[in-house]
């Protein structure tokens, strides 16, 4: 049983490890503007796509297709905040860009429907079922260690970026006070800009590891992305720190779930315990002031 | 040319015209309209991508002679696999398009949605792909099935795994689905009344991607000897692959043997890789049958889709033959199709025999064939029907 337990600890670690990935895209767009991006969830799906056909199809190499991901990702969160934030955001509408990215999600959908059909695709990364065998009977394909490997990277370029650099400082100076970071000489807009490259750059990332784990069809990420906006709640609206245990403690809460009642009932658990945050402690896991985020 | 030759030459125009139209007209009444609700987007979407290519093909070889003068003709309907966008999609059918029959879903919670509509607007509805029991039991006078229902296939199965694979102990996954749980719940009571034991029931939603944690669970079980699992393709790939990955199955070394449904389309197996090794799944359609219907078919559709038919191609397909047989005894609207479905004897598809109990349920089993996954990831039918 010992050894059960043990590898569901890793499997909860791995599926949290993307659900941070896919998360932090959410709290890092929120954390800036107040906002939530709908299209999100398509981002994840197209990076797994670009990945797919980047190997499949080009004959590239997988670990090269998760750079391609990046870019094809960061590509898409600029176009979607050139095309519907920005000039949205100059009518002043909160409402507005919301609905917007709901439209651009169903857009984004029915197309990829029409470019690469309704049938799931097997994308199979030459990782994907090749297994290391651990200690006691524990195991972790090569995959899942990539996925643990590339997250904790990001996770950490991330945070380095955010606190050390000039432009992640800019930029928390935008999440706290638009108007007078304007005043310091930061351009808002652009750092607006770079947020959704960086949040969707990251989506894509996701999209190409969550790939080879994923049922891969146009619709995939929708089914990341509602756990994602668990895991923000949870963590805390445009908590990076409380996003990152928020994600790690969901793929852990869904692993012993199903080990020990049904994996029928991970949802049940997951959303009680987002009800029970909103109730108890609505800040989220990291109680900070908002000025404080991202 | 004078007042009376030209009142003459408009008169004849107008009665050539009318004589034109009424011709029209009456070719287009001469037209069985089939309204078509299938997956199109989704996870079942694969479903409606195969029915499409099955039924357009019958639709072109009957249409080359028509059937007793009839034509026929069908309008697709994207039903989602699930409960409301089928109704919606069928009450779009009923209310635009006004088919004398309609064929599908391939999702029993889909088709037993849209069946209390059928029966309302009185439309036969032909289902080839849900397997719940409620689907024909009670079911309604409107509602077809030529596909064997859970009870069937799960008695089957169950009866196969305990007499000729010799197992005695399993663990069952399915979704959490009307059609997932009813053969699951089918399978276990015969394999247990048989003497087996049921060592774990596990059920997940459809929104289930890793199935990492699900497959150490059954890890954790011990010796498991078959695993009958009831799942989409999408959610099936990843179920085998984990498996394999937790050496639970033959695909990774293991001794359980996976036993899947009429659910999964062709081609899983190369898509699920080395892990569907020993794989033992029900298929509706055997294209290594000799009959002649059975290579016809195979060669028209080859030559067609330049692809090889799936069983989901190949029951979409008798959908077809099903309701042209019953107009090539007189059926001319939808009461007269219903009526001489229902009396449908003998007829012989591509997936097997077809001949309707009071229920409408088809009573043949010759529609179940067993395929066995080899290393080489091709099949071996294995003729247990």
């Amino acid at each position: 049983m010992s050894t059960v337990i043990l590898q569901q600890g890793i499997n909860g670690i791995v599926f949290g490890s993307l659900y941070v990935l896919v998360a932090l895209g959410l709290t890092l767009i929120y954390g800036v503007l107040v906002q939530i991006n709908f299209a999100h969830a398509d981002v994840v799906t197209l990076g797994a796509f670009a990945a797919y056909f980047f190997t499949f199809v080009f004959g590239g190499n997988y670990l090269v297709s998760i750079g391609v991901a990046l870019v094809v990702g960061a590509a898409l969160g600029w176009l979607v905040n050139a095309a519907i934030f920005a000039p949205l955001r100059e009518r002043g509408s909160e409402l507005l860009p919301l609905i917007a990215t709901i439209g651009a999600s169903i857009l984004l959908q029915n197309a990829m429907l029409i470019w690469f059909g309704p049938i799931p695709y097997a994308f199979d990364s030459p990782y994907s079922n090749a297994v290391l065998r651990l200690w006691g009977g524990t195991y972790i394909t090569w995959q899942n260690l990539i996925i643990i490997g590339v997250s904790t990277l990001t996770i950490a370029m991330l945070y380095a970026f955010m606190k050390l650099t000039y432009m992640g400082k800019a930029l928390r100076a935008v999440a706290q006070d638009r108007e007078t970071a304007g005043l310091m000489g930061i351009d808002p807009n652009k750092l607006i800009m770079l947020t959704f490259v960086i949040a969707s750059a990251l989506a894509g990332m996701g999209g190409a590891m969550l790939g080879p784990i994923l049922v891969l069809t146009p619709f995939a990420g929708t089914t990341v992305i509602v756990k994602a906006f668990a895991i923000v709640i949870i963590g805390g609206f445009g908590n990076v720190e409380g996003t990152i245990i928020a994600g790690l403690l969901v793929g852990l809460i869904e692993s012993y779930t199903t080990q020990l009642v049904n994996p029928g009932l991970t949802d049940i658990v997951v959303f009680t315990l987002l009800l029970a945050m909103l109730a108890l402690r609505p800040t989220g896991l990291i109680a900070e002031k908002r000025e404080e985020n991202v | 040319m004078d007042k009376r030759s030209s009142v003459f030459f408009l008169g004849a125009a107008a009665i050539i015209a009318l004589a034109g139209f009424t011709a029209e007209a009456s070719a287009q009444d001469k037209v069985i309209r089939i309204g078509g609700l299938f997956p199109m987007s989704g996870p079942g979407a694969y479903f409606g991508a195969q029915d499409k290519q099955g039924i357009e093909l019958a639709i072109d070889q009957l249409n080359k002679t028509g059937v007793n003068g009839y034509k026929f003709e069908v309008r697709f309907e994207d039903s989602a696999c699930s409960p409301l966008p089928a109704t919606q999609a069928a009450k779009r059918l009923l209310d635009q398009y006004k088919p004398h029959v309609v064929i599908g879903e391939e999702c029993s919670d889909a088709t037993l949605a849209v069946m209390p509509l059928m029966a309302q607007a009185k439309v036969p509805l032909l289902n080839a792909g849900s397997s719940s029991i409620k689907v024909t039991d009670p079911g309604n006078p409107w509602t077809f099935r030529i596909m064997p229902n859970e009870v069937m296939q799960g008695v089957d199965i169950a009866t196969n795994a305990y007499k000729r694979l010799n197992a005695r102990k399993a663990a069952l996954l399915y979704e959490n689905t009307n059609a997932g749980i009813g053969n699951a719940k089918v399978f276990a009571e015969t394999f247990k009344n048989l003497g087996g034991e049921i060592l774990a029931e596990i059920g997940f939603g459809r929104d289930v991607n890793d199935f990492t944690a699900i497959a150490t669970r059954v890890a954790g079980l011990g010796k498991v000897d078959v695993i009958p699992t009831y799942t989409l393709e999408g959610q099936g790939l990843r179920i085998t692959q984990a498996l394999a990955q937790a050496s639970v199955t033959k695909g990774g070394g293991g001794q359980a043997i996976q036993l899947g449904t009429i659910w999964l389309p062709f081609g899983f197996e190369q898509k699920a890789g080395k892990a569907a090794l020993g794989y033992v799944r029900i298929v509706q359609f055997d294209p290594t049958d000799k009959r002649g219907v059975v290579q016809d078919f195979v060669g028209t559709f080859t030559a067609k889709y330049n692809q090889a038919p799936t069983h989901i191609n190949a029951h979409a397909f008798d959908q077809i033959l099903v309701i042209a047989d019953a107009v090539r005894r007189g059926a001319t609207d939808s009461q007269s199709i219903r009526d001489l479905m229902a009396t449908t004897k003998g007829f012989a598809g591509v997936t097997g025999s077809v001949e309707f109990d009071k229920s409408n349920q088809n009573i043949k089993m010759d529609t179940i064939h067993y395929m066995e996954t080899l290393p080489d990831l091709s099949w071996k039918a294995l003729g247990w029907n």
